[in-house]
């Protein structure tokens, strides 16, 4: 792990599309950044684009050459490969033989996302998922407005009540949305007002909820649906 | 027994054609149709066309009653994931997979996955060979008797 007051240390294995940008947000936040990509020529490529980013030229799931990256001191690694294998093999390296406190893996298949957390990957991210799961929210009701996306993979949405709706006259305690949504603010009248568990309802209102991404849909739904 | 074969290539084409001719109920999955040509007219097992590490695909080929499985693509992370995939996550009593590198065998050995490494297998055999004159590679069918004793 690094020492107070260093950066921290991320080693990004995969030197596609998101893992070049990866790298070059991450230095940006003055992060230490090492790359790891196999292909020589894309390599050379990434160095000339990033300038002061280590590329290592190498197979990030190869123990000797994992070893030679520094691993040991990394506060994370992220797989970032379009294979997810690849992305796990490297998570499990990091996290079992070299003690790497935080692991982040790209998932390509998103129904892969539960088998990573149980095969002990930290953090398994789906680009797929997220971007589903906002397609959906924008497909499915013209009433969600704005969308907040956070790493996490929650967000807010903004959700206008339709003309009649049952959740009108009703509180906060008595409105129940699908998944764990929480309404988080109310919208009355172009102003916020902070919802009590007593907050009644009223016609003209916007919901702004907090939601997991991937439910967005479902909760959209339940609101349109009154 | 209920067995899933992951990879139909020489070994996972050879061991499903031996345990359904023994009568035990076999399923194999492979990404390419073209690779259950090696299974030959006879075989009488299932054949799942689909990415062994997709826990749909998984589901389809029967792994929730699966007995045993073993995972032998010709790549040792997907194999890796695969095994991992049908003992941790779905609990198959007798999981074990082909690794080619003998380092990463050591590694998910200690891990708690059954492995096997043609690599250090093959490199042992050879040895053997050199040092004693016993080809331990030649099936026992293959030995004639008559010509066993060349040296």
């Amino acid at each position: 792990m690094s020492a107070q007051g260093d950066p921290p240390y991320v080693i990004i294995v995969g030197g596609g599309k998101v893992g070049y940008h990866l790298a070059r947000h991450l230095i940006e936040r003055d992060y230490e950044v090492t790359l790891v990509e196999k292909d020589p020529v894309r390599a050379e490529w990434i160095e000339h684009q990033l300038g002061t980013v280590s590329v290592m030229v190498g197979d990030g799931d190869e123990m000797a050459f994992l070893a030679t990256t520094g691993i040991e001191r990394a506060s994370v690694v992220i797989g970032a490969t379009g294979d997810d294998e690849d992305n796990l093999v490297v998570c499990q390296l990091a996290k079992v033989k070299f003690n790497v406190p935080r692991t982040i893996a790209r998932v390509n298949n998103p129904h892969n996302v539960a088998v990573f957390k149980a095969l002990g990957v930290d953090a398994p991210v789906s680009a797929t998922e997220l971007l589903m799961g906002l397609i959906e929210a924008e497909m499915g009701s013209e009433l969600v407005r704005g969308v907040a996306v956070k790493a996490s993979g929650t967000c807010l949405v903004d959700l206008a009540l339709p003309a009649v709706s049952g959740f009108v006259g009703k509180s906060i305690a008595e409105i129940s949305l699908p998944k764990g949504g929480i309404i988080v603010c109310i919208v009355r009248a172009g102003r916020p007002v902070v919802p009590t568990p007593e907050t009644v309802v009223e016609p003209g209102d916007e919901l702004v909820v907090f939601s997991k991404l991937t439910d967005v849909a479902a909760v959209g739904e339940a609101v349109a649906r009154g | 027994m209920k067995v899933i074969i992951v990879g139909c290539g020489r070994v996972g084409a050879r061991l499903a054609r031996q345990l359904d001719a023994e009568g035990h109920q076999v399923t194999v999955v492979d990404q390419l149709v073209s690779a259950f040509n090696r299974l030959g007219r006879d075989f009488g097992g299932n054949m799942i066309v689909g990415n062994c590490i997709d826990e749909a695909v998984l589901r389809r080929a029967g792994i929730e009653k699966a007995d045993c499985f073993v995972s032998v693509t010709n790549g040792d992370n997907r194999n890796l994931m695969a095994a991992q995939i049908a003992q941790v996550f779905f609990k198959v009593p007798r999981v074990i997979t082909r690794l080619y590198d003998p380092i990463r065998q050591s590694v998910y050995r200690e891990m708690g996955l059954e492995t096997f490494c043609p690599t250090s297998l093959g490199a042992e055999l050879v040895r053997d060979y050199f040092l004693t004159g016993v080809n331990h590679g030649h099936e026992p069918a293959d030995v004639d008797p008559s010509t066993a004793k060349v040296s």
